[in-house]
């Protein structure tokens, strides 16, 4: 690693860092990159404090019920295909076509990094048609779960029976003392249906109203963040077209704009994991 | 990484390892996904949502690494950036316990 900490002539990378010459110290990069890119890697880096932010928040909501609903019931519907239950199925073409697109913004930084104008372009096209795709769907998605009837403070996904009983047995197994509340509850002549039903309200009430308020809340503001990443990405294709990379003798706002647009996908990687997969 | 040009054999290996990169995110994903689908009941779900955690980790690697060329950049970036982030493990225990307590109160209340 001390390679990397070796000085580097700042020019060769076209840096902006400040330099002896405006009095600000800093002959170099101490990270040895230009300063555009890590200013957007530190942009990053507080991008995703606040998606964390939000996540763990969803966990912790997500820990203090008795029950969430299923995904594998929630998200099984599937574009035209009506009636046709493929849990998972429709989530699993969003998060491949987000990848894919990924894939394709690094293809064209290698090619900017061969000065290969058409190379960008056409893999920078491929990288926005992705991300196109990937709003389409999650709109047709949200449009769905509304007519489900799914509000940021309403929650139709109620529990079946057999998730009921489910729930039940382990509430029963994992609180402590219940077994003896009722037992007294018995002796004491309490009504222990009564409690019983108090406990199925609640379960009923203190459920996941939340669900829609933080589904709605997370996939929106990483919706925007794609929508933003789009308009950045068409930036970045439409100043490739026009050469102006080309004059400049450098390709390196395409890696700007692709780190950027490899945090989105990196984010979707762990939303996917709290919504879809747990 | 430094020059704007690479030779052609940088580039070779380069893009072949992206490819490689985005086969393991594939196959992880369909693993992941199959996984939620068939193993909900059979496993405990402790175990399952934490061999899901641990894929996520992994696929964020090929990303963070590979996509975003971390692996190739220098000590001094990756510590800047790695750094900060390992507050959110003590965030995540802290939150996933809270939680918890919150639904035990929840429990208690409930039942008389």
């Amino acid at each position: 690693m001390s390679e990397a900490l070796e000085i580097t002539n700042p020019t060769q990378h076209h840096s902006n860092w400040p330099t002896p010459d405006n009095n600000e110290g800093g002959e170099k990069s101490p990270v040895n990159m230009s300063y555009g890119k890590t200013m957007m890697w530190y942009f990053l880096l507080s991008d995703a404090f606040t998606f964390s932010a939000f996540l763990i928040a969803y966990l912790a909501i997500r820990m203090s019920h008795v029950w969430w609903p299923n995904p594998n019931h929630v998200f099984n519907a599937m574009p035209f295909l009506e009636g046709v239950k493929a849990p998972m199925g429709f989530v699993t073409i969003m998060t491949s076509i987000l990848i894919l697109s990924s894939v394709f913004v690094v293809r064209a930084v290698q090619e900017g990094h061969r000065m290969n104008k058409n190379g960008v372009a056409m893999w920078m096209v491929g990288g926005i048609i992705g991300g196109m795709m990937f709003l389409g769907c999650q709109a047709w998605e949200w449009s769905h779960l509304i007519h489900e009837g799914l509000r940021p403070f309403f929650n139709p996904f109620i529990l079946d029976a057999e998730g009921t009983l489910r729930i039940a047995q382990s509430a029963i197994n994992e609180t402590t003392g219940i077994r003896e509340i009722a037992v007294n509850a018995q002796n004491q002549f309490v009504d222990v249906h009564g409690v019983a039903h108090t406990i199925g309200e609640g379960m009923k009430q203190g459920g996941p109203e939340t669900f829609g308020a933080l589904f709605f809340g997370i996939t929106g503001f990483h919706g925007f963040h794609v929508f933003t990443g789009i308009c950045l990405n068409i930036y970045v294709l439409v100043a490739t077209l026009n050469g102006t990379f080309e004059r400049r003798g450098h390709y390196e706002m395409v890696e700007k704009i692709g780190l950027y647009w490899h945090f989105v996908d990196l984010v979707w990687i762990f939303v996917f994991l709290a919504f879809y997969l747990m | 990484m430094s020059d704007n040009v690479m030779t052609d054999e940088q580039y070779n290996s380069q893009v072949k390892a992206v490819w490689r990169a985005t086969i393991y995110l594939a196959i992880l994903t369909v693993v992941e996904v199959s996984m939620a689908l068939f193993m909900h009941g059979k496993v405990s779900t402790f175990v399952l949502n934490s061999l899901f955690v641990l894929m996520t980790l992994w696929k964020a690697y090929f990303i963070i690494g590979e996509f975003m060329h971390v692996k190739y950049e220098s000590r001094a970036l990756v510590m800047t950036l790695g750094l900060p982030l390992t507050f959110l493990v003590w965030a995540i225990i802290a939150f996933a316990h809270d939680g918890n307590a919150w639904l035990k109160a929840f429990l208690e209340v409930t039942t008389p």
